[in-house]
């Protein structure tokens, strides 16, 4: 590893993005390093298609590529890189309702490829996580779009409601009361497996 | 007994610890009193436990990720030649667009096709592309060096995998991946000639 690759691990997002706007290519791709297993996960868990996941991941980085000559520092580039995954993770989603043909024909991820599976556990709890995350997904998938993406941004990608809001171009009190209409929606749907010891 | 004047909200907010130091204080000493809101607050921490113990990290799939770079120049690289040849066949359709308009003018645009073809090739003529890239970076040289990475990063895995774990199959698998990737590059020569006993030799003469 050279030493301007050892400097570029330490400096912060805004920073390389400033390198790059300056000319200097390698600090696109320690941008894409950083965050390309983030964004790539995030679709994965928006679109459910490992296929279409990584075609739309690599759709982000190029329409970033071309933005950023021009991009100002008004949100942490993070968050507009969030910004540009979940805006092309919904004309992803409209483009399949106004095609439904393409969406049975689609082949989605198989659950052993979401659940992330531990050596040192049993191969029955292994099967038990793994229906676990099924129900849970099943529920997540029922939540309204706006729901779905508030509560994945949040809960999974670990985004600040702030950052949220600014993400899909929100108030922050409305990513407030999506999150708080998902929690209720998932309590109903949960609830009873659990008092039941399903899950 | 009459239920808690409280939202719902409140709960949630504080099992998903939403709730600034002072406010979580000041609900704490509700909960107290508060068996509804208790148990709302139950119900919401198990309903998170359970959603972030189906959320672990998802296990994405390493030959893609490795790949992703690659193909990000590689769509770039795609937009470049296109946007190029777009605005050259513009430029022609616009010479083509004055011979039917301006038949009587054949001999002045005839000059003009000449004085562009001039420019054309002179140093005036700079085709301006969205994406601006300085000769050394130029998309074709990224895609070269990410394809150089992953033909070596795959001979490093062959050597591990032949060496350390002798496992002939993965072996196998991973140069066949090198002889994939060197396809159509200079690497081709040497990519052909791997064999699972000699990669230690190819390695470092390829190196």
């Amino acid at each position: 590893m050279s030493v301007a690759e050892s400097m570029d691990k330490l400096i912060d997002d805004e920073m390389l993005v400033s390198q790059f706007q300056a000319g200097r290519q390698n600090a696109f791709d320690e941008l894409m390093k950083r965050y390309k297993s983030k964004i790539f996960s995030y679709l994965l868990r928006s679109v459910r298609n490992y296929e279409d996941a990584e075609d739309i991941t690599i759709e982000v980085f190029f329409k970033a590529y071309r933005a950023l000559e021009n991009w100002q520092p008004k949100a942490k580039f993070s968050t507009w890189l969030y910004k540009i995954a979940a805006n092309l993770a919904i004309d992803y989603h409209r483009a399949k309702a106004r095609n439904p043909v393409y969406a049975l024909e689609d082949l989605e991820i198989p659950e052993a490829n979401l659940v992330a599976t531990d050596q040192y556990s049993n191969p029955v709890k292994e099967v038990e996580e793994q229906e676990l995350g099924r129900i849970i997904r099943e529920a997540v998938d029922q939540l309204s779009p706006k729901q779905k993406s508030v509560f994945i941004l949040n809960r999974y990608e670990g985004l600040q409601l702030k950052e949220v809001a600014e993400t899909l171009g929100m108030a922050e009190g409305t990513v407030k009361i999506h999150l708080h209409r998902a929690m209720k929606r998932l309590q109903t749907l949960l609830q009873p497996l659990w008092e039941r010891n399903e899950i | 007994m009459p239920r808690c004047n409280k939202s719902e909200g409140h709960a949630i907010d504080y099992a998903s610890k939403l709730l600034s130091t002072a406010e979580a204080a000041a609900f704490e000493q509700h909960l107290k009193n508060c068996s509804d809101c208790k148990k709302a607050v139950e119900s919401f921490t198990t309903l998170l436990n359970l959603t972030d113990r189906a959320a672990k990290e998802v296990v994405l799939p390493e030959a893609a990720l490795q790949d992703i770079e690659m193909n990000v120049y590689k769509r770039l690289a795609a937009t470049q030649e296109e946007s190029l040849l777009s605005r050259i066949r513009a430029y022609f359709l616009n010479i083509a667009s004055l011979f039917r308009w301006h038949q009587i003018a054949a001999a002045s645009t005839a000059l003009i096709a000449l004085i562009t073809a001039v420019v054309f090739v002179g140093e005036f003529w700079q085709p301006k592309v969205e994406l601006q890239l300085s000769e050394s970076q130029s998309a074709d040289a990224r895609i070269e060096q990410y394809l150089q990475q992953d033909i070596q990063r795959n001979l490093d895995d062959a050597m591990i995998t032949r060496h350390l774990r002798n496992d002939a199959w993965e072996t196998d698998s991973r140069l066949q991946r090198v002889k994939e990737q060197a396809e159509g590059t200079n690497w081709v020569k040497f990519a052909n000639a791997l064999t699972d006993t000699n990669i230690i030799q190819a390695a470092a003469k390829g190196y």
